[in-house]
């Protein structure tokens, strides 16, 4: 069972143009404690990055009051309690998020759910739902508490090649696809800002190759829409400390790299 | 998609994985050292490259003008910059230890640390494809402080035209000069590095300097005499004469002492009679070796550097810099130590700080 309320206090998004990125409400909120006395949840580990994507929106809007190019951002959840439902919504208002929608299902449907809603960016704290979202063609990203300590004022996002990819979820051409376009829609939206001062970052890592594996992945990028404004080449050097310094809030890495591993 | 932060296996399936990538090139490209077993060498882009016209562009018209006009030249490779030669000659020790140590990976790592935009990275990976630069490793850091990258490829050496960027990395404890433009090059070796330092501030600890410049010369020399014994404290290019001493013990140790191609000069104002021993007597005790030590007691730097000819010459102070250059050397400051804040002896007006 399947459902969704809008959100009254948030201006809809146009969904045909917009980017969609759902978020679960377990990442969203830590549902074990309380805020102030009032009732709200207090925030969780992705509040950061949505705090950056509600900022990519208020610049593109500076820029122009009718773009529709925007990050539409709406909550799901399988927890199937009434209370928690309202809870969630409450909370929701109480830190004046901009999310549009929320999205109810149970556990058994919350794929039908992604699909239904058109999902583009799947943002959660479970590993299984991650695994059975991108089997499904939805790009999934896994959030932890390293997730919690990156920028609230820019949204960064990391291109690495497909190396790191679990064993257990190979890419599906469905999968590879969806994260080639939504990394498209991103590329363009990066377009509409300045190389200085942007809120959103491209940033491109590669692991294992020399330089010309980097400057090839550099191109590929380019030749769909992604212009990145920082490289990294390790050729083999332990990738943490950099990582550690780079503070990605999300990884992307199907859809663009024609090289081998 | 999946985790950045995989648990520790990451990084030597990582290592395992590059040394496979290299190891199937076509092109026998060696693979890059481990950045713990390597001397780590990080240069900037203006220093590896003449980017003057490049800058012109970037001062005058701004970011995005000058971004466009690298794109839009990427294919036509840069011509050389100052640390260059420098890294010729670092490549060229490295052919030899590679055809001494086959298996080791104590070797120079040569790494371009950059400000720029990572789509002005596709010029100098072609720049540096075209002259055939060992350099695999690169940050492209699109505007933010190379610091932290530069710790974490535990960096030996850091060489820029922004003495900003050096100073802060010499307060970081990492060994770094700043370079100027020289328009090259007369003879330099190709078959050996040649590294000058200065001695005082640069090797050394700036404590005697200190006493220099505000008790005289007499001062320094009872104090020098008296204090002969006592080691001086290190400066912040002590640990790179270091790194060179360890590489070219290993030429020793296969007996090619005569043709070891790593050579060091120490250039110092200091006279051998009054100042010089204790200088020596510092070396020893920190187990270095330094192949040629020259005394000048004060006279200027210049026309013995040009005999010598070094890659590279370090120094502290912008006097003996600038008397460098004008014999034709390539030298870079060390901005470190008392010596800031004078020149030719006298002390500099501090300027309000600009932010």
């Amino acid at each position: 069972m399947v459902s969704t309320v809008q959100n009254s206090d948030v201006r809809q998004k146009d969904v045909d143009h917009a980017v969609v990125v759902a978020v679960t409400s377990r990442a969203l909120f830590e549902s074990d404690t309380e805020e102030d006395g009032d009732g709200a949840y207090a925030a969780g580990v992705a509040f950061p990055l949505l705090q950056a994507l509600q900022r990519v929106n208020e610049q593109l809007l500076q820029r122009n009051p009718a773009e529709s190019l925007l990050f539409d951002v709406v909550l799901m959840t399988t927890d199937s309690q009434q209370q928690q439902s309202s809870r969630f919504m409450s909370s929701t208002r109480h830190h004046g998020l901009e999310v549009t929608r929320f999205c109810f299902s149970s556990e058994e449907d919350f794929i039908e759910s992604l699909l239904k809603n058109n999902i583009q960016l799947f943002l959660t704290t479970d590993e299984n739902e991650v695994l059975q979202a991108t089997q499904k063609g939805v790009p999934s990203v896994l959030l932890d508490e390293h997730s919690a300590v990156c920028s609230s004022e820019q949204l960064r996002v990391l291109f690495c090649e497909n190396a790191i990819i679990r064993p257990s979820s190979d890419p599906t051409p469905a999968s590879r696809q969806a994260a080639q376009s939504f990394s498209s829609q991103l590329g363009k939206m990066r377009q509409k800002f300045g190389m200085f001062d942007s809120p959103l970052c491209f940033t491109l890592v590669t692991l294992r190759g020399g330089k010309d594996s980097c400057c090839g992945a550099l191109k590929a990028l380019r030749s769909i829409g992604v212009s990145v404004d920082e490289a990294y080449c390790l050729a083999g050097a332990p990738r943490s400390p950099i990582l550690s310094l780079l503070r990605p809030h999300f990884l992307l890495s199907d859809g663009f790299s024609n090289l081998d591993d | 998609m999946s985790e950045i932060k995989p648990k520790d296996s990451g990084d030597d399936q990582d290592w395992a994985a590059a040394k496979a990538f290299f190891d199937n090139l076509k092109t026998k490209v060696p693979r890059p050292p481990k950045p713990q077993n390597a001397v780590t060498i990080a240069v900037s882009s203006r220093t590896l490259f003449n980017m003057v016209a490049e800058r012109k562009i970037f001062v005058e018209d701004g970011l995005e003008k000058y971004v466009a006009y690298q794109v839009e030249h990427e294919n036509e490779p840069l011509k050389p910059g100052a640390a260059f030669p420098f890294v010729k000659a670092l490549m060229n020790v490295n052919t030899r230890l590679r055809e001494l140590y086959p298996d080791s990976e104590e070797l120079f790592d040569i790494v371009l640390m950059t400000n720029n935009h990572a789509q002005v990275g596709v010029r100098l990976i072609n720049s540096i494809n075209h002259y055939g630069l060992t350099i695999e490793r690169f940050c492209m850091t699109g505007g933010n402080s190379p610091i932290g990258y530069l710790k974490a490829y535990l960096t030996n050496l850091y060489l820029s035209r922004d003495s900003k960027k050096v100073t802060e990395a010499i307060e970081e404890g990492i060994a770094a000069a700043t370079m100027f433009l020289l328009e090259a090059d007369s003879g330099l070796s190709d078959t050996q590095l040649r590294v000058a330092f200065d001695g005082d501030a640069v090797l050394f600890s700036d404590e005697s300097e200190i006493i220099v410049k505000q008790h005289g010369l007499d001062t320094f020399f009872e104090h020098e005499k008296e204090f002969e014994n006592k080691p001086l404290a290190q400066g912040p290019l002590k640990c790179f004469l270091e790194a060179l001493g360890k590489l070219q013990r290993k030429f020793y140790a296969k007996n090619e002492r005569l043709n070891c191609p790593i050579r060091t000069f120490l250039v110092t104002a200091r006279s051998a009679a009054s100042s010089g021993a204790r200088v020596l007597k510092t070396l020893r005790s920190w187990g270095l070796e330094i192949d040629e030590a020259l005394f000048l007691a004060g006279a200027p730097k210049g026309p013995l550097l040009q005999k010598i000819k070094p890659h590279i010459f370090f120094d502290d102070q912008m006097f003996h810099i600038e008397g460098a250059k004008d014999y034709g050397t390539i030298a870079a400051h060390v901005p470190y130590g008392i010596g800031q804040k004078y020149h030719k002896g006298k002390l500099i007006e501090q300027p309000e700080k600009k932010e």
